[in-house]
């Protein structure tokens, strides 16, 4: 696969950015990123969606609310026919 | 899966109590509801983990079960919103401190703002591929849906992110 368009390139972009295209896939949407910034941009982005979420947008379970399950899980183990 | 490679309910408590709290917190909103999906979930785990063949990856399965917990705790919820939990226990913390936990809890409302826009399937499939890490054959386990129903609400929801998101990117 050669010389993508950005709309084609738009139709693998989920699977370019898991990984999980082939290598002729790959090399092509790599051509096409070289040469094209609208759609290097569209990439980057992308990519930093999941960033931004993954700092930002990920939450810890509190503390006392993790205390309180952990007990009755651990209470649970000890006697399962409580 | 061989018995000495159980894994038991605590120690899955231990891997994923928070994974299972940040979906079920952009599923429904609501962190106290959140915190219920989690116990209701491993409370499922805990029942239902003897019964686990070992014939998928454990993540899936256990997500599968949180999610299912957060759509039916969603499904229940009242419709009167709950106060917002902003600023609270900032008083006993330094200036520094408190001027860092504003610009978080500022940046933290701006996507809950853009990620509750989604439809819940975007939501779930955007968690737990993109925030959570699983692969997309997992997320489709989690989510009873296909490949290619999840590679498509992928693209969607970052797309909708992207745009919504554009001036933090």
């Amino acid at each position: 696969m050669t010389d993508l368009t950005c709309d084609e390139l738009d139709a693998l972009l989920a699977e370019f950015l898991d990984g999980t295209i082939t290598d002729d896939q790959r090399d092509a949407a790599l051509a096409h990123l070289a040469t094209c910034d609208a759609c290097t941009i569209v990439v980057t982005e992308m990519r930093g969606v999941g960033a931004l979420f993954r700092q930002h947008g990920r939450l810890r379970l509190p503390d006392a609310a993790r205390a309180r399950i952990r007990a009755q899980l651990e209470a649970a183990e000890q006697d399962p026919t409580s | 899966m061989t018995a000495a490679a159980s894994p038991t309910v605590t120690s899955l408590f231990e891997e994923f109590a928070d994974g299972i709290y940040t979906l079920g917190y952009r599923l429904t909103g609501d962190r106290q509801l959140a915190e219920d999906v989690v116990q209701e979930t491993f409370i499922k785990v805990m029942r239902s983990l003897s019964s686990y063949r070992g014939d998928g990856p454990i993540a899936a399965w256990l997500y599968r079960i949180g999610y299912r917990e957060a759509i039916a705790v969603t499904r229940k919820r009242k419709d009167e919103p709950t106060e917002p939990d902003t600023m609270v226990y900032l008083a006993d913390r330094s200036d520094d401190d408190v001027e860092r936990e504003i610009v978080s809890r500022e940046l933290a409302a701006v996507l809950d703002a853009a990620i509750s826009s989604l439809t819940p399937p975007l939501r779930a499939a955007f968690v737990l591929r993109d925030v959570e890490g699983l692969s997309t054959v997992e997320v489709a386990a989690a989510l009873d849906a296909s490949e290619s129903a999840v590679k498509m609400r992928l693209a969607r929801a970052r797309e909708a992110l992207r745009v919504q998101l554009k001036e933090y990117l």
